[in-house]
């Protein structure tokens, strides 16, 4: 049986508004492409629907559905009547889930260690480094690995992410 | 207030080719762009980006403090990079306390955001200067078939990114008409082509390709056109898995539309690096030549 959870429901609409506003005339799921070929499997209008409910376990443990299938298209965002800010809001639940330490899929911890340690999602490479200079193009200067390191630590990246030991 | 170069991830670690054709367009039609040191990931707003927002918004402020110091606006060749740095902008600019709690973290490297500069596509500055684009038109791309693929963030959610519009977008189809090309009307134009989907699930990712290729074929299509490197990569990489998956025969050349109005402006296709597509152009290079 699901738990409605008031303080979960309450901290969403805090941190964005617009959640209030839904009254679930599904334009968002009749907009959203990753719907349409999952035969509504993936729906948005139930993610809100639940996140107003408060139906915390169904959304963080069980992800269902599942979030991180949203493309970020903003389509629902565009379409939705009442001004709602549904990536936002799915944006919210998806940190939560990572801050609860619940799964998640591997790719996002992938590319957030990558620009852990180097600063960005697709580090470069010596192959890419000469095609580079074939092409005439100027050397890449990239971040002071420093900083970034100086300033995940200040927003606790790792420890929020679940990552205790960053290999080297 | 002049430009520098916000060139991200995917584009100087994976396709520089891109770059190198963005970079002669922009020298052609007479804008001095220069390069900005120091960036990070702008962070993917498709990506790290769904992971912690504070953490989200600090690595985007830190790029955009680079170019303030600089005083120069962003100019971005990825469509993800700037729908990233225009909300982070957003988010800033108009609420105080967030402004407040990311330039706490910031001391931390020495840096404050101020928000004194601006954000732009490399697409929206093209549009801005399409009379000049017009003039350097050296050999138009008669009877080219090119079905433009906008992308999702160059255009949403529209209160951000306040360019074109979002449903029914117009200005890369502007830039194709202006270079003698021809538009080609899809029915899907304005979807997703799916590669955020791929980091959790592959099929639906490809499902969602083959649904727009599908649909560009029925309109009549010769080649793509791009304005975002990760859309590239969706088109240009997993056409051949669809096809070894469902045994069909797409076979879509993918440009960045600045290697089409190279093209057009009539520069060298070797400096350009389109031998470095993963599907061949050639049967491009012999339409219109």
């Amino acid at each position: 049986m699901q738990m409605v959870e008031f303080e979960f429901r309450n901290e969403l609409i805090k941190e964005d508004f617009s959640l209030n506003y839904c009254y679930q005339c599904g334009t968002c799921s009749s907009s959203c492409p990753v719907a349409l070929v999952t035969e509504g499997e993936y729906n948005p209008r139930k993610i809100i629907e639940q996140s107003l409910l408060g139906l915390k376990d169904l959304l963080i443990k069980d992800q269902k559905p599942n979030i991180w299938l949203c493309c970020t298209c903003q389509m629902c965002v565009e379409e939705c009547p009442q001004n709602v800010f549904l990536t936002e809001i799915f944006e919210r639940i998806k940190n939560r889930i990572v801050s609860e330490g619940e799964p998640y899929p591997e790719t996002f911890k992938t590319q957030a260690i990558s620009v852990i340690e180097n600063g960005l999602a697709i580090p470069l490479t010596q192959p890419i480094i000469r095609r580079r200079e074939q092409l005439e193009l100027p050397k890449v200067e990239s971040a002071d690995i420093n900083e970034i390191k100086k300033l995940l630590e200040a927003t606790d990246f790792k420890k929020k992410i679940k990552i205790l030991e960053v290999s080297k | 207030m002049s430009y520098n170069y916000f060139l991200g991830c995917v584009i100087p670690g994976r396709l520089p080719f891109l770059e190198a054709s963005a970079r002669k367009t922009f020298e052609k039609i007479g804008m001095k762009v220069g390069d900005q040191a120091n960036c990070s990931c702008c962070p993917d707003p498709t990506g790290a980006a769904q992971l912690d927002h504070e953490s989200f918004l600090a690595l985007g402020a830190r790029n955009l403090c680079l170019f303030e110091k600089s005083k120069s606006n962003v100019l971005s060749l990825c469509s993800g990079c700037t729908e990233s740095l225009k909300t982070i902008k957003y988010i800033l600019d108009n609420d105080n306390e967030k402004k407040e709690v990311i330039n706490s973290k910031l001391k931390a490297i020495g840096m404050s955001y101020k928000g004194n500069i601006d954000i732009k596509h490399f697409a929206e500055v093209l549009y801005e200067n399409i009379e000049k684009i017009k003039k350097m038109v050296k050999k138009p791309l008669k009877d080219l078939k090119v079905a433009g693929h906008p992308g999702c963030h160059y255009l949403r959610p529209s209160e951000i990114m306040n360019w074109d519009d979002p449903l029914n977008p117009q200005t890369l189809d502007k830039l194709i008409e202006i270079i003698g090309a021809d538009p080609v009307d899809y029915n899907l134009k304005n979807d997703c082509c799916g590669n955020p989907v791929e980091k959790t699930d592959k099929e639906i990712s490809l499902i969602m390709l083959e649904n727009k290729l599908k649909s560009m074929k029925e309109a009549g299509t010769d080649c793509i056109a791009v304005i975002c490197p990760a859309c590239f990569q969706q088109f240009d990489f997993n056409q051949r898995e669809i096809n070894k998956r469902n045994n069909t025969d797409y076979n879509f050349p993918v440009f960045y539309i600045t290697e089409l109005i190279a093209l057009a402006m009539g520069m060298n296709t070797e400096k350009l690096g389109l031998n470095f597509h993963r599907i061949k152009v050639n049967d491009v290079l012999q339409k219109i030549t």
